[in-house]
């Protein structure tokens, strides 16, 4: 590989790392992994790469009775072995835990994840299931923006060059329980050909549903949430005939495409099994 | 630029391009042991070991290795050599192309804490091999798992 003029910087702080983005064609970077291939064959040329491995800030894992938080420097292999993490959201633990192998887990961040924006990738549909939050800044102003609406298509997102994303918020309702299943009918590593993210809620009787979502990957240029599949379980006690009910009207919603991971229509097919799969393992978590 | 990192146990100072594979620089520093494959991230023939866990060097910009402490099969072939018997004795290797990167991803099992033959078997799934049929991989680092 021929070398080039990157700039490489490494902040220690948030501040610093702020600042250094102030470049036209500047990029963050966190575990690397998607930005090397696409370095590799010169999809990206940035001028300069702001690496946030020495901004400690990012790093932790807060839990509390109400709230999960993740710094975006957390790795998915931090993810995938956080007890209380597995314990409040394991839908969102399963899926850090199955992205890819041991080695993209181990310097694959959150902020990487979720910026990355391919539809396929398993942890936006676990966190947007459990209403995640994102919180973001640049040098002059910070923002929150729901998970749910921070994907706009293919590899793209909400995000301006300029904008850090700092850490993922998670309320935690007593009531509810999440889940997260997906599908990959070739190696073990490989992306999933549907992925699917649910979350059931229960009013205090405990027995019926007060809000479920349904979140599907790989059938759409971004993460697709199922609002009707949601609206047909409030109510109801989650009882099969419910659940199968909820997840055939996944199929209106999604909008895969042929690949060599299946069919269009095979791809429909399965995004139902795997939504009534994740629901159903709602009830057993 | 210049970079410091403890490279097989060594501190250092290298003058790298931070935009490099680390699996280029080291095998330019004629740590051959690492090998290419898929490039991609995919077949594990190039992981090395980075503050304890396993990376995959082809896809390691090589500015994200500073301050790291970073070890290769050459190294952790003299650091561990009863991990290397465990392979030899359970004949987990055949043409050996992925044997280093094997290797070095079992001498990183710490990192995940994988203890039951399930959670190895789900651990080792990221490295390929093209010619064992895996069993004689799975047990050597099962039996390396059982001794530490
Ligand atoms: C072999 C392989 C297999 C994979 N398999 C799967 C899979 O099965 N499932 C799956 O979900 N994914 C899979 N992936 C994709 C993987 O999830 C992403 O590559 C990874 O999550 C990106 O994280 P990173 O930290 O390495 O990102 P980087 O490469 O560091 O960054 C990715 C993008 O995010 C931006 N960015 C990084 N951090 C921030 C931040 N804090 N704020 C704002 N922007 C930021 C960067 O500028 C860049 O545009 C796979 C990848 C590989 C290489
Ligand atoms: S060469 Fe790096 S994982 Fe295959
Ligand atoms: S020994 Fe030949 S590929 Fe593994």
């Amino acid at each position: 590989m021929q070398s080039t003029d990157t700039e490489f910087l490494i902040p220690s702080s948030v501040s610093e790392a702020l600042s250094s983005i102030a470049l036209e064609d500047a990029i963050f970077l966190g575990g690397g992994t998607s930005t090397a291939l696409l370095y590799k064959t010169r999809m990206i040329e940035p001028s300069r790469v702001v690496w946030l491995g020495n901004v400690g800030e990012l790093k932790g894992i807060f839990t509390s009775p109400t709230e999960v938080k993740i710094g975006s420097m957390v790795t998915m292999a931090e993810i995938a072995a956080d007890r209380e993490i597995a314990r409040l959201l394991p839908g969102v633990s399963t899926a850090a835990g199955v992205i890819g192998n041991a080695r993209v887990r181990a310097m694959a961040t959150l902020g990487g994840a979720l910026a990355h924006a391919d539809p396929r990738q398993d942890l936006p549909p676990a966190l947007i299931a459990v209403d995640a939050k994102v919180s973001v800044r640049n040098a002059s102003s910070s923002r929150e923006i729901n998970l749910a609406d921070f994907y706009e298509g293919f590899l793209e997102t909400v995000l301006s060059p300029d904008e850090l994303i700092t850490e993922v918020t998670v309320p935690i309702l007593q009531n509810r329980r999440s889940s997260y299943l997906r599908y990959t009918p070739t190696s073990e590593g490989d992306y999933p050909t549907v992925g699917a993210g649910a979350s059931l809620t229960f009013n205090e009787d405990g027995k019926s549903i007060s809000t479920a979502t349904l979140v599907l990957c790989g059938v759409g240029a971004v993460p697709i949430v199922s609002s009707e599949a949601g609206l047909a379980l409030a109510g109801t006690t989650g009882d099969d005939s419910a659940l199968l009910r909820a997840a055939e009207l996944v199929r209106g919603a999604v909008d895969p495409q042929d690949d060599e991971r299946g069919t269009a229509d095979y791809k429909r097919d399965m995004a139902a099994v795997f939504a009534y799969r994740a629901l159903k393992a709602c009830l057993n978590s | 630029m210049k970079i410091n990192l403890s490279l097989n146990g060594k501190g250092m100072e290298l003058e790298v391009d931070p935009m490099a594979l680390a699996l280029d620089v080291l095998r330019g520093l004629s740590l051959t042991g690492t090998k290419e494959g898929c490039g991609v991230g995919v077949c594990g023939a190039c992981t090395i070991m980075v503050n304890g866990s396993p990376v995959s060097s082809c896809l390691c910009l090589t500015g994200t290795l500073a301050d790291k402490d970073v070890w290769t099969i050459e190294g952790l072939a003299e650091k561990m050599p009863e991990l290397i018997d465990s392979f030899v004795e359970n004949e987990g290797m055949q043409c050996g192309i992925c044997t280093p990167g094997q290797i070095v991803a079992a001498a990183s099992i710490d990192s995940v804490g994988a203890s039951s033959p399930e959670e190895v078997k789900k651990y080792m799934a990221g490295n390929l091999c093209r010619c064992t049929g895996y069993q004689t991989i799975l047990s050597a680092v099962e039996d390396h798992v059982a001794v530490n």
